[in-house]
């Protein structure tokens, strides 16, 4: 039996539910980033599922493109997180709520 | 046999998940993370796109993920400790609200079945680099040489926020006796071959003693 466009979807929702989950329970600030690449990754596989079954690139293009906000998104979000360590000794969401620096 | 494939690496991505938001140390999380990207790099053989495999494995569980455990290993986390006072209603809300998003991808899945997909036989050439490239480069060259600012904005934007302050930190400070330098290294109005070491105990005494007035100014300006 072969796999269909759905299990494909399906998997990709699962694994797009555990980051949206892992967002709100976490509070440390690499985890919480962790949990947001998780879910790219989730989008990413409905893109290329739907261009093979489509047998269209545009799909894998356009995962290409997200891979590449990703990495812009890593390095800038880093940066932050090492801004506000260095500001707070800490990674804690809840001792970060006010957005100064 | 692919259904098994299928249902191996995506077991292994939703453990693997699950793992990254069971753990409570970031690094673990990370090394299940990992274990996600791989995971998904093998479903994207199967969808046959090697390429997208190949930069997955590369970029993600290469680039990306070192920078992450870099960050992690720089920054020194502990684990979260414990029963700190934390909103209680977050993880009941957190797991209803994923069962409501799963509820509702399911009931589209369930419902919206018309579409039917022939599986083409034929093999194609859809995922290959070339026809990647090709597309890339011609059709959606616009959207390449965005990528190509954003990277550029992501590069600066990365080096503004996490270098420290100016070049002279205002944690800097002076150790007595640490280093000798030439006076005239430090000022070229000064007589050369002057090794007299100057005796300070604070970077501002250091610089009244070797006369300069503006090196705090000089710092906060950049």
């Amino acid at each position: 039996m072969e796999p269909q466009l759905s299990w494909y979807l399906a998997l990709s929702a699962i694994l797009f539910t555990i980051g949206v989950t892992g967002v709100i329970i976490k509070r440390n600030v690499i985890a919480m980033f962790m949990c947001i690449e998780l879910m790219l990754n989730a989008v990413n596989l409905t893109f290329v599922a739907f261009a093979s079954f489509f047998q269209d690139v545009t799909g894998q293009l356009f995962v290409f493109i997200v891979m590449t906000v990703a990495a812009a998104e890593a390095a800038v979000g880093l940066g932050i997180i090492i801004a506000i360590f260095r500001n707070r000794e800490s990674l804690d969401v809840d001792d970060a709520s006010i957005l100064k620096l | 046999m692919l259904a098994l494939l299928f249902i191996l690496f995506a077991g292994l991505a939703i453990g693997c998940g699950l793992a990254v938001v069971a753990q409570r140390n970031p690094l673990y999380s990370a090394i299940s993370l990992i274990g996600v990207f791989i995971s998904l790099a093998c479903l994207y053989v199967m969808l046959a796109a090697p390429f997208i495999a190949a930069v997955q494995v590369i970029v993600y569980a290469g680039a990306i993920m070192v920078l992450v455990v870099f960050v992690i290993m720089l920054l020194n986390v502990e684990q979260e400790e414990r029963g700190r006072p934390r909103l209680k209603f977050l993880v009941p809300t957190a797991v209803a609200l994923s069962a409501i998003l799963i509820a509702e991808v399911a009931f589209i899945l369930v419902t919206v079945q018309e579409f039917r997909v022939n599986p083409t036989s034929a093999p194609s050439n859809v995922g290959l680099t070339h026809s990647i490239g090709t597309q890339l480069f011609t059709r959606y060259l616009l959207p390449f040489e965005i990528t190509s600012i954003l990277l550029l904005m992501a590069i600066v934007g990365a080096m503004t926020l996490a270098r420290r302050g100016g070049m002279l930190s205002p944690n800097a400070r002076v150790v007595p006796g640490a280093q000798v330098l030439p006076l005239s290294m430090v000022d070229p109005n000064a007589e050369p071959d002057d090794l007299r070491p100057v005796e300070a105990d604070t970077s501002e005494e250091a610089a009244r003693t070797l006369g300069i007035t503006d090196f705090r100014n000089q710092s906060k300006r950049d």
